[in-house]
């Protein structure tokens, strides 16, 4: 029983996959916002959308018993929120901030309320499903390699989303039209992009993300549904969009701060480091800040974010 | 004294009332009304914890005692005025705020619309004819719950996973301590805060006990209400570091039911519905407002039946040290407060 070691390496394997899976439902959420905002939109709805997305996937995995089918639905119910969000924030020019907050009290109210319907006061969990992939000879690294390379598909996934979302938005010629209605709609109306249609592709795809983390959470992190269980992870993901500047990458590692911080805050106490544990517990908050205020500072937000577009009266 | 014989003989009579009312099926209420009870809750009601295990208690009781009841839930850890006020507005007798977060603001709004409130943890604000309180001294039960853990453990390495820290939570946290040092001085104690009110974050309670299992830990005490599902889920999909299963000791609830890998050994279970009725009684005969508490002694905390796999020495030493709880001769540690908790923890279990 000698002193744990933050450097023994089955502790770190955990701490830091642990911290990569835990970020995963943020990065997720995070990077669809960036394509959302910088197409011109804030959409404060994702926290409503991650937690409909965690119900809905995690009812269709119980009952079909497929977590692939979880994963689609969850996928397929952000796209629904989205689309809601989009006929009222860009169709009806409805003010964003208050259609944003409004789909994050339906999603919350929503899904516990259909839960206690479906469930009363069961509580259903999904059998264990062996859903871990370990890539050969890379999980066999020291420390790093067990814990990034032995994860959930979906962790494969977000993680390989990061260059073809920074390709696509910044390579790419649709990537500049998303900049370019974010930026200046007037100018790209008149250059014949289609704000409307640009801006619901990107509130779309920020939609399907944000709903595939909510159902991550649900199925591949945990194996449940509790009511609320997002606890401001959609915000949360706000304010990493910022931090990374509307950056796929700087995404990335805003949501990796943020994750092993939040396992360091665990790992710390286990250790028993000999400081109040309201101080650990602060650490991902006071890290996340000290990040804003040094990385972001001189961030400049995409001109067009928040305010409607209709032709003729830019 | 003609005062104190009526209200003997009126105590009586509630307390057949009930009964007859069973029994005959003639009288519809006892003693003349129905009680409209409301119980606030701060979470869903069917977390098979804090939550539940309040309107369970209550619900338990409706036929009984002829109630009307309104259960409000997920109602958050902030500002619940407007919710006291409504009810008191809807003509409720007896409105229950059943966190230790509504402690302020429920005597506060009792005093304004005269509606009688019951607190959690704030005896000092008990007031005749407005405000009882309940204590929940459940560290007796937690200090069977360490003996246990002590007797199990095999790496002698024990974890204590809380969703924060108020003086429910740090009471049994202590007298986890103390029965787990009684038996196993020599064990070696982790401790996690999940965070500041963390009860909901089932992530945060599976990510703090998979880095106690990391950690060597093969038995957990986890508080923590809807947090407690990640604990359970991380001693489920993870093994001891022998490769032997991980034991989990829940608060409040009875989650056998979702147990399917059969890792949970027992649970610290909490029944309000006796200082319930006791408290309907005290608003009939005009004495409700009152300081209640529960504790071993009186049955309102107790442990759960053990996992079938616990041996019987188990079992029997848990059963002796709760005589000597009922009996007074093993006095458990009350710690309410976090910076008496540490204290506690350095004398017993340091570094």
């Amino acid at each position: 029983m000698g002193l744990l070691s933050f450097f023994d390496e089955a502790f770190f394997v955990v701490l830091f996959g642990t911290s990569l899976r835990a970020s995963t439902p943020l990065l997720l959420a995070a990077l669809g916002e960036t394509y959302t905002e910088r197409s011109g939109i804030l959409n404060l709805g994702i926290e409503g959308i991650m937690l409909s997305g965690a119900f809905g996937g995690f009812v269709v995995a119980l009952f079909t018993e497929s977590i692939l089918c979880g994963f689609i639905t969850g996928v397929l119910i952000g796209l629904v929120l989205a689309l809601i969000t989009g006929f009222l924030t860009i169709t009806l020019r409805v003010n964003q901030i208050v259609v944003g907050l409004g789909i994050t009290i339906f999603g919350s109210g929503m899904t516990s309320f259909l839960f206690r319907i479906l469930f009363g006061t069961r509580f259903p969990t999904l059998p264990v499903m062996a859903t871990k992939m370990r890539i050969p000879l890379v999980a066999d690294i020291p420390y790093f390699g067990e814990a990034i390379f032995n994860q959930h598909l979906v962790v494969y996934l977000a993680l390989a989303l990061i260059p073809t979302l920074h390709i696509l938005l910044y390579w790419t010629n649709f990537g500049l039209k998303i900049r370019a209605v974010g930026e200046n709609p007037v100018s790209a109306d008149a250059a014949g992009v289609n704000v409307a249609r640009v801006r619901h592709i990107c509130l779309l795809l920020g939609g399907m993300l944000a709903g595939l983390g909510g159902a991550f959470l649900a199925i591949g992190d945990l194996s449940f549904f509790v009511s609320n269980m997002t606890l401001g992870r959609g915000f949360i993901a706000i304010a990493i969009v910022m931090l990374g500047k509307w950056n796929p990458y700087w995404v990335l590692l805003g949501a990796i701060l943020f994750g092993v911080t939040q396992s360091l805050s665990s790992g710390l106490q286990v250790l028993g480091v000999d400081v109040r544990p309201e101080f650990i517990l602060m650490l991902p908050y006071v890290a996340v800040i000290i990040a804003l205020v040094f990385i972001a500072r001189n961030t400049f937000l995409p001109s067009a974010l928040g305010v409607p577009y209709r032709r003729g009266e830019g | 004294m003609r005062w104190t014989i009526f209200r003997f003989l009126l105590s009586g009579t509630l307390l057949l009332g009930p009964t007859l009312v069973g029994r005959s099926g003639a009288l519809e209420t006892p003693c003349g009304g129905p009680l409209r009870v409301a119980i606030i809750l701060p979470a869903s009601r069917a977390d098979q914890g804090w939550n539940q295990q309040g309107a369970d208690s209550l619900e338990s009781l409706k036929k009984k005692w002829c109630l009307t009841i309104e259960i409000a839930e997920n109602q958050g850890y902030g500002d619940i005025k407007p919710v006291i006020r409504d009810l008191a507005d809807k003509g409720f007798n007896l409105i229950i705020a059943h966190a230790s977060g509504y402690q302020t603001t429920a005597p506060e709004v009792a005093a304004e619309k005269g509606v009688r409130v019951v607190t959690i943890e704030n005896a000092k604000a008990v007031k005749p004819g407005l405000v009882s309180d309940i204590d929940t001294e459940a560290q007796g039960a937690a200090y069977l719950a360490g003996i246990a853990a002590g007797k199990v453990t095999r790496a002698g390495i024990v974890g204590i996973v809380v969703s924060a820290e108020p003086p429910t939570w740090n009471r049994m946290s202590a007298g986890f301590m103390e029965g787990l040092y009684s038996v196993r001085p020599d064990a070696r104690l982790l401790y996690n805060v999940i965070g500041d009110a963390a009860y909901e974050d089932a992530a945060g309670g599976k990510r703090n006990v998979e880095a106690q299992i990391a950690a060597g830990a093969d038995v957990i005490f986890g508080q923590g209400d809807g947090a407690s599902f990640g604990m359970m889920s991380a001693c489920s999909e993870n093994k001891a570091k022998d490769g032997g299963k991980v034991w989990f000791i829940d608060v409040i609830g009875d989650k056998r039911n979702i147990d399917k890998k059969g890792i949970l050994l027992t649970s610290v279970l909490f029944d309000y519905a006796p200082i319930y009725e006791q408290m309907f009684i005290n608003i009939y005969i005009g004495t409700f407002g009152q300081e209640h508490v529960l504790n071993v002694a009186n049955n309102g905390v107790r442990l759960m039946d053990f996992h079938p796999d616990v041996p019987q020495y188990v079992k029997d030493s848990v059963e002796n040290a709760r005589q000597g709880i009922v009996s007074g001769k093993i006095k458990v540690s009350n710690i309410p407060d976090s910076t008496g908790l540490k204290t506690f923890r350095a004398r017993l279990f340091p570094r």
